[in-house]
């Protein structure tokens, strides 16, 4: 992709957020005329870029939407709902274009029609279609002569290709490429070049009259040319051939210019021979050419104009005096001017555009001024100092970028550890206490460092909740209108930081939530009058940090969760026992409804019900770490907590080993370590248990799960982890138990991604690979292995 | 090449937009320097003698046509020649800009090829021997 389109991307995607978060903030406090202002200028903004490239629709639609935001902003009319929801949805039409043009670089086919009804109703409240196009860039008009080169084309295509430019009422635009026969030697490729106009849509190659003799034949000479036809935009184009502009032609053409050319009805532009084509570059003084001279027009009527408008300030006047001088160089007229005066510089102006009438149309009217010069000390130039920086201070990465210097950081972590074994090394086999220490030394300073580096990285991958919120308040303003409830949401603790993992993996548990809420938690406007509410329910979003947590936390004024029901629910689902019917407290009861297979719902709504549960939510929650649990009040609300680690880098694991192998298990599982006797082992229907404090825990073989042989020495207790895993708690029988260690897990990968068991891998310090226990997997291994 | 590059300060909200200008500019042997709305390149003309500056209309903060008059005023008074740049073609609009102090009227987008020569004639490059 061509940078400046990336650009334009990046900045589209900002400048969407901000005129949606605009447009929502608008009908809390409508009528805000800075709010009003920001949303203009945001999409403002992005008609201005989206100008630069061909995307017709894109810049049509964006006009539409502009001039409506212009018209609430002069004030001429204020923003309904309903308008409201014709700019969301215009902007996220355009959302759902960019994505496509992030693949394809071009809008999909259905962008006319799909815009073509919004158009008209973003322009219904300003008095309809309205004919004020937005400049496209300038240069050959549509409809312009064809030029001669055009027969380069096949026939047949140019018939169809006008037939279809005049059902669309679109153009294309064509281009002929003369390469310079020396342009090797000035480091140009065509053949990249014509390979990089983008949309391309016919290409010839022009091959010379007449190839020369072999003898003479320079192989470092370019001969050919190339046609081509292309829907891309003409800045795009431009930009693309801005090296060469002297070696192009770009014609901008509809259907009906193609067909009057097919159809010989006009003339065609007769053009010099293309292998001489002048070279018109930054040689200096070319009065001779004629858009430089048009610009000299340009800027001497544009100076005449300035005169009479602005004749008092003393920097206007030199630097009009400046812009006079080298326009009248440009026409090879040299002037001197001594006393930058309106009258002098008029009187200068004048006889320059009366000299070069002739030359070139006019392109600005004159007006001459009639004002009295008023004279003032020029001003002195500013003495050149290094300039301050300008511009924003913030730097985007490419995200990949930072975890790669995660990696890295990981890297570094493991080599590090690496010298505490070489100390061991030095006392133990070379007999230097001396060297040990120094290694010693050196190793406390090297790990300061790479602490301090660990937490800047980490620190760079933090984001504030804010980017896991942001999408709240639309979504719950479109589902409460669908639902026609009446919600106010609340996002509290934006600005609470975690790392952007923890917050990328937060999004769909948090929608499944407030969804939840909306759909199952709060009641119809009705049925909260008829319990005494206030109509409008409220829906709070927070975040607070906690040590090394953050805590979210989605809480309604809805209707809560009836224990009784729940309760009642899961025992006709089988998900209890009658035991549990009646024993079950109402706080364990409302966990219920995170057991796979719970939902509460009669009927399952298109919102909330969509085969995922609040099982699915806890597992996800579980998966990043953290745990998620509800406290509800029947009448009064509901509200889930969530609570994840701050980061997801490093993880705290346990290392155990079995038949020799060492293998780390997750401490936030890990509920506690016990050496059994062997004789205390007990049997219950083919399963190893342990009696702990009167609790019956089942025992798994981690060696048998994990098929590797080993019998445990009958002399020695059991060594025994126990764990807890969805709730449960499972004995895992190991053969030794050692240290804790922090571990940056990367992921199983490549021949090893099947092996579910484990969760990914680690470095140790002493360079071997610790595998972690995907602990979930190996109870389900070890249930199948019995 | 021996004589010093012209400086020139491009003044755009729109990033896109700052980028093509600059771009074109920079290619075209100008060292440029990037403003995002008048506010900005009126600081940074006061640190910066400029030879040259190319102006958007609409921007936050401070308006293009406020920015040239500023430009031109005693605070930070400036010669240079200014271009401005605009989206929109109103009646009026170039009266604006040049009554505010600028040398050249422009609608965007602007031809390349045009920008680069209209640039170097108002910097005496490319035109004086």
């Amino acid at each position: 992709m061509n940078p400046l389109l990336a650009q334009f991307l990046a900045e589209a995607a900002d400048l969407l957020t901000q005129v949606d978060e605009g447009l929502l903030q608008l009908e809390r406090t409508p009528g805000d005329p800075e709010l009003v202002n920001e949303v203009f200028r945001a999409a403002h903004t992005f008609k201005g870029s989206s100008g630069l490239f061909d995307f017709p629709e894109l810049t049509k639609l964006t006009h539409a939407a502009e001039d409506l935001l212009d018209a609430v902003r002069a004030g001429e009319l204020p923003l309904d709902s309903g308008m409201t929801d014709d700019l969301l949805a215009t902007f996220d039409l355009i959302r759902g274009w960019l994505a496509y043009v992030t693949t394809e670089e071009r809008l999909p086919s259905t962008a006319g029609a799909d815009a073509a009804s919004l158009i008209v109703r973003l322009r219904a409240p300003i008095g309809g279609e309205v004919v004020r196009e937005a400049p496209t860039l300038s240069g050959p008009q549509a409809g312009d002569v064809a030029p001669a080169w055009l027969a380069y084309f096949d026939e047949e295509w140019l018939a169809e290709t006008a037939a279809w430019l005049r059902t669309t009422s679109s153009q294309m635009r064509f281009i002929r490429y003369a390469p310079d026969s020396g342009c090797f030697f000035r480091a140009e490729d065509p053949l990249h070049l014509i390979r990089q106009v983008p949309a391309l849509d016919r290409l010839n190659v022009i091959e010379p009259v007449e190839w020369p003799e072999a003898a003479d034949y320079d192989e470092y000479a370019c001969l050919v040319a190339f046609v081509c036809a292309t829907r891309a935009g003409m800045g795009e184009i431009q930009y693309l051939f801005r090296y060469v502009v002297d070696q192009f032609e770009l014609v901008d053409l509809d259907g009906d210019a193609i067909q009057r050319y097919l159809s010989g009805e006009i003339e065609i532009e007769v053009e010099p021979e293309s292998g001489t084509a002048e070279k018109q570059d930054q040689k200096p003084s070319s009065s001779t050419d004629p858009a430089l001279l048009a610009d000299a027009r340009a800027v001497l009527a544009a100076s005449l104009k300035a005169l009479a408008l602005n004749p008092t300030n003393t920097c206007h006047l030199i630097s009009l005096a400046k812009a006079i001088t080298y326009a009248a160089h440009a026409f090879g007229d040299p002037v001197e001017i001594q006393e930058p005066d309106v009258v002098t510089l008029t009187a200068t102006v004048t006889r320059l555009l009366g000299d070069t009438a002739e030359a070139v149309e006019d392109p600005v009217r004159t007006v001459v001024p009639l004002v009295a010069a008023d004279e003032a000390p020029a001003a002195e130039r500013r003495a050149d100092d290094p300039g301050g920086q300008v511009g924003s201070r913030i730097l985007k990465v490419d995200q990949e970028k930072v975890d790669h210097l995660m990696e890295l950081v990981g890297e570094l972590n493991v080599a590090k550890n690496g010298l505490t074994f070489l100390a061991g090394a030095a006392e133990e086999e070379f007999g230097s206490r001396a060297l040990a220490r120094r290694i010693k030394d050196q190793y406390s300073g090297l790990h300061r460092i790479a602490e301090e580096l660990q937490a800047s990285v980490m620190d760079i991958r933090m984001l504030p909740l804010s980017v896991a919120f942001s999408r709240f308040p639309r979504l719950v303003r479109d589902l409460s209108r669908r639902l026609g409830k009446n919600i106010e949401l609340v996002l509290e603790g934006e600005d609470t930081m975690a790392d952007k993992d923890v917050i990328e993996a937060l999004a769909d548990p948090l929608v499944h939530l407030v969804r939840n809420s909306l759909d199952h938690g709060i009641e119809t406007s009705d049925e909260r009058l008829a319990s005494g509410k206030p109509t409008t329910a409220r829906i709070t979003l927070t975040a607070v940090a906690d040590g090394d947590a953050v805590i979210v936390e989605i809480a309604d004024d809805g209707r809560g969760v009836d224990p009784a029901r729940v309760r009642r629910k899961a025992y006709e689902k089988g998900l209890i026992s009658e035991e549990e019917l009646e024993t079950l407290s109402d706080v364990d009861a409302v966990d219920l409804v995170f057991r796979p297979g719970f939902s509460t719902a009669e009927q399952i709504s298109d919102l909330s019900g969509r085969g995922v549960g609040m099982d699915a939510v806890r597992a996800s929650v579980e998966k990043l770490g953290g745990t998620v649990t509800m406290r509800s009040e029947l009448g009064i609300g509901t509200s889930t907590r969530l609570r994840l680690p701050l980061s997801m880098a490093v993880t705290q694991v346990m290392v155990v080993s079995v038949a020799g192998q060492r293998f780390g298990i997750p401490v936030d599982l890990v509920v506690e370590t016990v050496r059994v006797p062997v004789d205390e082992m007990n049997r219950v229907l083919h399963q190893d248990v342990v009696v702990l404090r009167g609790e019956v825990i089942p025992v798994l073989d981690l060696a048998r799960a994990l098929d590797m042989p080993w019998i445990p020495d009958d002399n020695r207790d059991r060594a025994i982890l126990i764990a807890n895993v969805g709730g449960q708690r499972v004995g895992l029988l190991v053969e030794q138990f050692h240290r804790e260690v922090d571990v940056i897990l990367k992921p199983m990968e490549g021949l090893l991604a099947y092996a579910d068991e484990f969760s990914g891998t680690a470095l140790l310090g002493d360079g071997l690979v610790l595998l972690v226990l995907n602990m979930k997997e190996v109870l389900g291994l070890a249930a199948r292995v019995g | 090449m021996t004589e010093t590059q012209p400086k020139v300060l491009v003044v755009d909200d729109a990033a896109t937009v700052r980028m093509y200008h600059s771009t074109l500019l920079t290619e075209a042997g100008f060292e440029i320097h990037e403003a995002a709305n008048g506010l900005e390149a009126v600081e940074a003309a006061l640190g910066t003698a400029f030879d040259l500056f190319v102006v958007d209309v609409n921007m936050p903060k401070m308006n293009g046509y406020t920015c040239v008059e500023t430009l031109r005023s005693e605070t930070v008074g400036t010669p240079a020649p200014v271009i401005m740049i605009s989206t929109e073609d109103r009646p009026g609009d170039a009266d604006r800009a040049y009554a505010a102090g600028a040398n050249l009227y422009l609608v965007k987008p602007v031809v390349p090829a045009r920008l680069v020569r209209i640039s170097r004639m108002l910097t005496g490059r490319g035109v004086a021997a």
